[in-house]
Order: C-alpha cells, then sequence, then structure tokens
C-alpha cells in the first residue's frame, strides 16, 4: 500500500517473518549525496518536467483567449476562439469522436482485460515476463506505422476483404471498415489494446492469488467473483487505463486524418490543422478543453478509486 | 590511538523525527572507548534509528554526537571512524568473497598485495580462510555475517555498529556467534555498538547494556545490574521475568513501605523512593525469587508470605513455571529448576513467599 | 499453474485467444512487410520477392540523411533520459513527496502527442520571442534562438515523451535493490557517487539496458510530437509519414515502414529469446544452489 512518504520493509529470512528494523527512507537518508549542496540534482528531472511540460499545458489555458494575429497572436482576453469552437460544425464531430473514443475503450476493455485476468491467474510468473514482452512488441513498432497498415488491410482491394472475398464468404468488399467512423474505432481498438493489457496487469496486481481459491471455495461462480470481487480491486488500473485510451483517442490526430473519412476529426487533428492554419489560439483552445477533460476525468476516477493504488506494485 | 579516556561515542541530546513522529526523543549516553556496548529494546522502539545516527546514515533532528570527541553531526557514513555489519543482504553480490572485504581497501587505494594480504588475515581471523573466491549466495546465514565482519574490521576503524547482525540466523548459530563475536571484540579491542531485541544475545555479549523504548534512553548499566536492580519498571518487565503488580501505598515508615498485595498489607524496603500514603506504585518481584510451600508450614524469617491457591505448572526443561493466584486474583508467576520436590495439585492452598529484600518499588 | 479443478481444454483455449489478439493486433505490420518485398507493390495480383524497394531507401540521399538525424536524436534522448530517469527514481524513493512527483512525472502519458506537440510549439515560440527581447535589452544576441524550433526543441519533446516509460522502468528495477547494499559501501568509506557506480548500478544494469533499448525505440517510432516541434530538418518518420500522407502508399514506403518496424521486432525478439536463455541458466544454478551448503 503505497502511503505518503513511508514504507516498512518486512524480510523474510529463513522460514521467519521478521520485521526488519531498518526505519522508514524519508529525506534525509544520505544514500546518495555528500552534503546538501549536491542534492539539487536529483530535483533536475521534476524541474525539467515543470518547465516543459506543466507550465506550456498550463499556459494553453491563458493562449486559449488571446487574439489572433495574421502570424501569430497578440495577448489579448477574448472567448473568441471557444465560442468559435462551440459554434462551428467542429462541436458536432468533436463529441462524435468523443462517443467513437467511449466505444473504443469499451470494446478494448473486453477484449483485452479477460487477457490480464488469464495470465495473472493461470500463468507462471516467468511466463508472465514473456506475455508481457508479447504485448510490449505491437507497442514498440511505430504507433503512426500501425495506424497506416491498417489501410491496405482493411481496403477495399485490402487483404481482409481478398480473403473473405477468396473464402466466399461474401461477394462484395466491405467498404464500411476503413473511412469511416467503424475504421476509426477498428484503429482506436487495435492501437491502445496493448495498452488496456499492461494496465489490466498493474490493475490485477491489486488482486492478490488467494482471492480466486477463495471465490471458487464460497461457491462464487465466474461472473459473481467478476462484480463483486475483481472489479473493485482493479478498478483503479482500469479507469486509469481507460481513461489513457479515451483520451488518446480524442487526441492522436493521425486516427481520423488516416481511416477516418471525409470531415473526421479529433481535437487532436482540430488542434494541428489550427496550427497548420496558423490559428494559435484556436489549437490552445482545444488543447485546453482536452487537458480540461482530462484533468475531470482523473478527478473522478481519484474521487471514485484513489487511483494512488496503481502505483502499489512499485513502490 | 585515541586517547582511552575520551568516551568513543558520546551522544547528546540526541533527537530524531520523522514529521510528526518522534523516532528518537532526545537521547544522552556515553560508549568508553573499547567497551562491548549494546542497544537492547523492543523493535520500532528507537535503538536503530540511533544506531543508523551514529553511523551517519540519517541526520539528527536536534542534539549532537561525538566521535572520540569529535563532532561529527556533518559527516557522511563514509568519512566517519564507524563500520557498520548489517541484518542481512548487505553483501555485494556481484563481487566474491575477497572482493567484498577488500571492497573499502580498494577505496582507500591501497596496494594489490597489501589489500591481498589484509584480506587473507581477516578472512583467517573470522574463519572463513578458504572460502575468499566464494560467491556470497553460496554462502550460509552464518558465514555471510562473518564475511560482513571481516569487511568491516578490516577498515580498522574505532567503532564497529552492529545492526541485529543475528537476527537471520537460527537459535543454536546464534548462541555461538555471540560467543565468537565477544571474544572477536576482546582480542581486537575496538569499541563495538551491538543492536539487538534478544536479551540473552544482549547479555552473553555486552559489557554495558542501555535499554531504549520509545525513543528514549530507560536504563543502562552491566548486564547484571539491569537484571537484578532495575531502576525503571520498564527495565523489570522487559529483562528477566518478574512479577510486577499495581498497588497503592498504605503507609510509610522509616526505611520500609507498606503496600497492599493479596488482600493484605505487605512491606517493602523504600531504598530511594519518594512516596506518602495513598500513592500508586508498582510493586516488582523476580520470579525465580518466589517460593511456594504449602500452607500450613512456618513462614520463614525474613520473608513476606501470602495465601493463594494453586493453579498450574509449565514444565520448560531447565525451569518450570508455577502459576499462583492470590486471595485478591491476582496471578504470581514463580520459576523453579525442575525437579524439586515441589509438586502441587491444582486448587491445593498454598503460600507464596518471598525475602523482604527482593522485591522493588516503581513510581507509576 | 493450473489448480487442480482447472480444466486444461480452457487453458489452452485462452492461450490461444491471447495468441491471437497479439497476431491481430502484428497482423498489419506483418502484412506491410510482406508486401514490401513485393515487386509488383500492394494490390497487383502478382508476387515476386525483390529488394529493390529497400535499395532505393539507400541510395535516396535525402533518406539516409533523416535517417541520421533519427538516430542522432534517438542516441541524444536516451543519452539524457535514462540517466534523468535513474535521478527521478532515486528522488520519488526518497521524497515525502511521493503522489505529487509521480503525478508530474507520470502525466505526460496522458496527454496525446498532439496536444503536447501544439502547446510546446506555441511555448517555444513564445519562450524564444521572449528570450529574443531580452538579449535586443541587453543589447546583444546571446539569447537569440535558444528555443527555437529545431533539434533542441524535438530532443526536449522526445525527452517529455520517454521520460515516464523509462521511470517506470528503472523504478520496478530498482524495486529489486536493497538499500542496505549501498549503505554498507558507503560504510566501507565510498562516497555517495562511488557506491552507486560500484554497488548498485551493476546491479540494475540489465533494467538500465533494457530502458536504453525502449527509449530508442519510443525515439525512432515518434511522429507527431517531433514533427511539430524540429523546425527544419527532417526525420526518417516525417519523411515516411508526410510521404504517406501526400502520396500514399508507394513501395518505398511499405519499405520503409518495414525497416522502422524491423528495429524494434529485432529488439524485442532478442529481449525474448535473451529471457528464455537467461531463464536456462537460473534454473540450472538454482538447482546447483538446492545442493546440501558446505558445513559450518
Amino acid at each position: 500500500m503505497a502511503s505518503q512518504g513511508a514504507h516498512d520493509t518486512e524480510e523474510t529470512v529463513e522460514g521467519e517473518v521478521t520485521i526488519s528494523t531498518s526505519p522508514v527512507r524519508f529525506p534525509g537518508a544520505w544514500l546518495s549525496g555528500e552534503n546538501g549542496a549536491k542534492k539539487w540534482v536529483f530535483y533536475l528531472p521534476v524541474i525539467f518536467m515543470i518547465l516543459f511540460f506543466v507550465v506550456p499545458l498550463g499556459l494553453t489555458y491563458v493562449w486559449s483567449v488571446f487574439e489572433r494575429t495574421a502570424f501569430w497572436m497578440k495577448p489579448g482576453f477574448t472567448m473568441f476562439s471557444y465560442i468559435n469552437f462551440f459554434t462551428s460544425a467542429r462541436l458536432d464531430n468533436f463529441l462524435y469522436s468523443m462517443f467513437h473514443s467511449a466505444i473504443a475503450v469499451a470494446i478494448a476493455f473486453v477484449l483485452g482485460f479477460p487477457i490480464a485476468v488469464f495470465v495473472r491467474r493461470r500463468i507462471t510468473e516467468v511466463a508472465q515476463h514473456r506475455v508481457i514482452l508479447l504485448f510490449i512488441l505491437p507497442f514498440m513498432v511505430s504507433e503512426i506505422i500501425r495506424i497506416f497498415a491498417l489501410r491496405p488491410l482493411l481496403q477495399r482491394n485490402g487483404l481482409v476483404n481478398s480473403v473473405l472475398i477468396n473464402l466466399r464468404l461474401i461477394d462484395e468488399p466491405i467498404t464500411v471498415i476503413l473511412y469511416t467512423p467503424t475504421g476509426v474505432v477498428i484503429g482506436e481498438v487495435l492501437s491502445f489494446l496493448p495498452f488496456i493489457v499492461f494496465a489490466g496487469f498493474l490493475a490485477m496486481e491489486a488482486v492478490p492469488k488467494y482471492i480466486f481459491e477463495i471465490c471458487q471455495d464460497l461457491g462464487a461462480g465466474f461472473w459473481r467473483t467478476f462484480f463483486d470481487v475483481i472489479l473493485p480491486l482493479a478498478a483503479p488500473g482500469i479507469f486509469a487505463g481507460s481513461v489513457f485510451i479515451f483520451v488518446n483517442g480524442l487526441g492522436v490526430a493521425l486516427l481520423p486524418n488516416i481511416l477516418g473519412g471525409p470531415g473526421a476529426v479529433n481535437a487532436g487533428l482540430i488542434a494541428t490543422q489550427a496550427i497548420s492554419a496558423l490559428d494559435y489560439p484556436l489549437a490552445m483552445a482545444v488543447s485546453a478543453i482536452m487537458m480540461s477533460t482530462l484533468l475531470l476525468l482523473l478527478y473522478i476516477g481519484h474521487r471514485l478509486f484513489d487511483l494512488t493504488r496503481i502505483l502499489s506494485p512499485i513502490s | 590511538m585515541s586517547n582511552p579516556r575520551v568516551p568513543a561515542v558520546k551522544v547528546a541530546g540526541l533527537a530524531k523525527s520523522y514529521g510528526a513522529v518522534e523516532a528518537l526523543k532526545g537521547i544522552d549516553l556515553e560508549v568508553a572507548a573499547g567497551e562491548y556496548f549494546v542497544l537492547l529494546g523492543p523493535s520500532g522502539g528507537g535503538k536503530t534509528t540511533l544506531l543508523r545516527l551514529i553511523g551517519g546514515f540519517i541526520r539528527p533532528t536536534r542534539g549532537e554526537l561525538f566521535l572520540h570527541g569529535r563532532d561529527v553531526s556533518a559527516l557522511p557514513p563514509d568519512r566517519r571512524p564507524t563500520s557498520m555489519v548489517f541484518q542481512s543482504y548487505a553483501l555485494f553480490p556481484h563481487m566474491s568473497v575477497a572482493q567484498n572485504v577488500g571492497y573499502g581497501l580498494r577505496i582507500k587505494k591501497l596496494p594489490k598485495e597489501e589489500i591481498r594480504d589484509k584480506v587473507d588475515a581477516m578472512l583467517d581471523m573470522v574463519g572463513l580462510a578458504s572460502l575468499g573466491a566464494r560467491q556470497p549466495h553460496e554462502l550460509s546465514g552464518g558465514q555471510q555475517q562473518r564475511v560482513q565482519l571481516a569487511r568491516s574490521l578490516v577498515l580498522e576503524r574505532d567503532i564497529l555498529l552492529l545492526d541485529e547482525p543475528l537476527a537471520a540466523l537460527d537459535a543454536k548459530l546464534r548462541k555461538d556467534m555471540c560467543i565468537e563475536l565477544k571474544h572477536l571484540q576482546e582480542k581486537i579491542g575496538i569499541t563495538f555498538v551491538h543492536v539487538t531485541h534478544n536479551q540473552e544475545e544482549a547479555m552473553t555479549v555486552a559489557d554495558r547494556i542501555a535499554v531504549i523504548a520509545d525513543g528514549e534512553l530507560i536504563e543502562a548499566g552491566t548486564a547484571k545490574q539491569i537484571y537484578e536492580n532495575p531502576e525503571r519498571r520498564f527495565t523489570a518487565d522487559f529483562i528477566g521475568e518478574n512479577n510486577i503488580f499495581e498497588s497503592t501505598v498504605t503507609a510509610v515508615s522509616g526505611t520500609t513501605v507498606h503496600v497492599e498485595l493479596g488482600a493484605r498489607e505487605i512491606s517493602v524496603p523504600r531504598r530511594e523512593i519518594d512516596v506518602k500514603k495513598g500513592a500508586r506504585v508498582w510493586l516488582s518481584i523476580r520470579s525465580e525469587l518466589l517460593d511456594v510451600r504449602p500452607d500450613d508450614e512456618e513462614p520463614s524469617v525474613g520473608w513476606e508470605m501470602l495465601d493463594g491457591t494453586y493453579l498450574e505448572k509449565v514444565y520448560l526443561g531447565l525451569v518450570s513455571s508455577h502459576m499462583v493466584s492470590l486471595k485478591d486474583g491476582r496471578v504470581v508467576n514463580i520459576r523453579k529448576v525442575s525437579g524439586g520436590d515441589m509438586e502441587f495439585k491444582p486448587g491445593r492452598p498454598v503460600c507464596v513467599g518471598w525475602r523482604r529484600d527482593d522485591a522493588r518499588l516503581y513510581l507509576l | 499453474m493450473l489448480d487442480e479443478y482447472g480444466n486444461i481444454i480452457f487453458h489452452r483455449l485462452k492461450w490461444t485467444y491471447l495468441l491471437l489478439i497479439v497476431a491481430a493486433l502484428m497482423s498489419p505490420v506483418f502484412y506491410v512487410i510482406y508486401i514490401s518485398f513485393n515487386e509488383f507493390g500492394f494490390g497487383a495480383g502478382r508476387y515476386a520477392f525483390t529488394l529493390e524497394w529497400y535499395g532505393t531507401i539507400f541510395s535516396d540521399n535525402l533518406l539516409m540523411g533523416a535517417l541520421r538525424w533519427t538516430l542522432l536524436l534517438a542516441v541524444i534522448t536516451t543519452l539524457i533520459t535514462v540517466p534523468m530517469g535513474l535521478l527521478a527514481a532515486k528522488f520519488y524513493k526518497n521524497t515525502r513527496y511521493k503522489v505529487a512527483t509521480v503525478a508530474i512525472l507520470l502525466s505526460p502519458l496522458f496527454v496525446p502527442s498532439d496536444i503536447l506537440g501544439s502547446a510546446l510549439l506555441v511555448y517555444f515560440k513564445n519562450l524564444n520571442k521572449a528570450m529574443e527581447s531580452l538579449s535586443d535589452m541587453l543589447g546583444n544576441e546571446w539569447f537569440y534562438g535558444w528555443f527555437e524550433l529545431g533539434f533542441m526543441t524535438a530532443i526536449i519533446g522526445l525527452i517529455i515523451y520517454t521520460l515516464p516509460y523509462i521511470f517506470i522502468i528503472i523504478l520496478i528495477t530498482m524495486a529489486r535493490y536493497r538499500d542496505q547494499q549501498t549503505e554498507a559501501a558507503r560504510a566501507c568509506g565510498a562516497s555517495g557517487w562511488r557506491a552507486f557506480w560500484d554497488v548498485e548500478f551493476p546491479q540494475i544494469r540489465p533494467g538500465v539496458g533494457a530502458a536504453c533499448a525502449f527509449a530508442v525505440i519510443l525515439t525512432f517510432n515518434e511522429y507527431t510530437r517531433t514533427n511539430l516541434l524540429k523546425g527544419g530538418f527532417d526525420t526518417f518518420t516525417t519523411v515516411l509519414i508526410s510521404q504517406l500522407l501526400n502520396e500514399g502508399m508507394s513501395e518505398q514506403s511499405y519499405a520503409m515502414s518495414s525497416m522502422v518496424s524491423f528495429v524494434a521486432i529485432a529488439v524485442i525478439g532478442a529481449i525474448i529469446f535473451y529471457t528464455f536463455i537467461r531463464a536456462e541458466r537460473l534454473e540450472r544454478e538454482a538447482r546447483a544452489k538446492a545442493a546440501p551448503l558446505m558445513a559450518e
């Protein structure tokens, strides 16, 4: 259990469980610094993140209310970009893309989470690592390439259609799987399935192995075990994984760009298009909206599930 | 060579807090040079914190720390005249035994031959003469601790700190290594500061023992002192097996205090305690100084006797433990060497008694 | 480990499902690789094995230049991010504010690439302008061009992208390391840095190696952020994507995609292979250890 700033070490020694007397590792432990002055170097990563991640994202809110100029923006305060966004056709498309993202999350969950449960429950520790590697493989191939690579697969004259036609399962090629919202959803699911599996792995760390035996002992069927026991325990990890997929579905411009039909957009595409059109405030407004959605989701999740639990396996 | 009259370790008002948690509440302590000093106490009581403060692994919140007269509070572990033996998992797994032992010498940049000679000599001294080429995981627990000893002692520092070094070993091995540690320290002559929660271990090796609990120094003294004449109730409770009862003072007269126990008034020597009638006190008697007698026997001179009912006997090998319940319901534990002629049936009325001088009082 | 009541058929079924999913995930890539070797490209009814498309890559100077840039980006990002990850892991272990630290270090995972890229782009442009004004005020050119969109801004974007992954990998690796070892080294006279290098690093080396491999692959594959932040030069991936976007999938682009994927497949394949070998060796060692130890 990761509690703020402390962890006890338990040593299992020769069959006895001895509570180690090495006390909690709090700041001040001189594990790597000659004296106080040298400690600043450890703050570098956090400082870097704050400088180049937190600040820029925070500033999107500021920039989103700037005025647009021909090539750049002018500091000011105007809700023009937001109004522009909310009243244009873009809004509908944006909402659609949220809907599709949500569907993708659901499908990915149904497809991928059982894998995590199966691996955690039935496979030895050693083999578990190999399975993780197996799922890292698609993740390591460039996500862009994976998205693009869906075209030759799902096109009119692509592999899927050729195979189906050759097997005489269909007469006409299926066109609904590419350049349509369906195509986007397929692309999302395939791109992010490894993540839900990883998130599932992490989430299942919260479920101790003996739970399954206990449930069997008590005579609980599979579904009861799942809903009453696994889901609540694994909820933080599942939620985090779902938010991840959802937000990325909204934010990766290439998904609708490559796989969607004409006019298909998501927030990410709107933002990059806006930048190409030199409408920076609009791009920032879209980014700000995305960030707010993300923060809102994470906040809700934290209140519901206490997301810090996800980290207990690693702390 | 340091002045033998300057204490090896001197701690003044040393305290350590983690946020709101006070691990150590302000300790004053002195360890003489060349002494085998033990910090004894329950888990989480602060003894390891104190040891790590001495070693430099944590920084004090306030207070001062002097090693051989030098203020070391600003120094990290590698610059203090201390070396440390840990409980377990402290050998470097990617180095052989000889490389482990020689590590500190390599840091000091000694020539290779000198390192080899010193390592060999030290391995010999701890009884691991031919095992230099082994890897740590190939050794048993006891052997690993010896390697740690060798690694620390080869540095020829003035103070050796040991953090529950024998806790990971089984009982028989622990006993043997205790004695070896004692002999080792006597042979080498440097100061040892040894942390443990095991009484027998403490009493085997220590010249002096400090009882530390709840972040405080309860008491310090030789094994004999704290066993036979504990000055604090906690010590009496923690060391040996003492019967400790809460009681009220009924009268004070000169060198005697009268308290109530077993529905009767008994007298206890006052010693240095300062109480008035009505004060609440603790009464403590060592279980081996009590005796159980048939209730129709004559009380001995100078003894306090109480009536009671014999409850049961627990056979523990060398000693047997007898339980007797007093008239006020409290249970007394009497320990006697097994095989005596004390056979009573449970339920039989008996007398429990002790020499008046063997009881002690503590303030509540 | 199958419990006694487990059904072996179900077990096999579940394994098959798992492998099917992986296959489904990888099939687009494998198909692309398949096509890349086809002389007739995609959609033609015929197939003839050829390396000619790969040949066009290596003879194209623009592409080779882009490839060099990509490799440079990958190496430099790794060289910066992995040490940062180590620092961050140590910081996390010793700080009291664990939740905040982790939140900051892991949030980039949750921010989609386009959003992060856009925000950083605007940020850098503003920063650059600000620094230029500062220079003007001081009457010189010291602060000019620091954050102009170019190599450095691309690196910064890549570091933000990869650091969370590296941080997690290193944390997991360090979880197996016992801090007593560092303390013991310090007690032997080693300085903080020495203790890390002599004692801790050798034990976390495999994890650090994995982190480096991960960082290289991630950088190689990254597109969106790099594209937005790179300014003038081209990377292999950006050339590839712009080709794909503009001209559709040419035969050469199949070959290029395959090349990029090969790297990942080769690395992961090597790791899987290596862990198999290591698993064998560890098992042999464990069996040897289980044999009776030397008597005291």
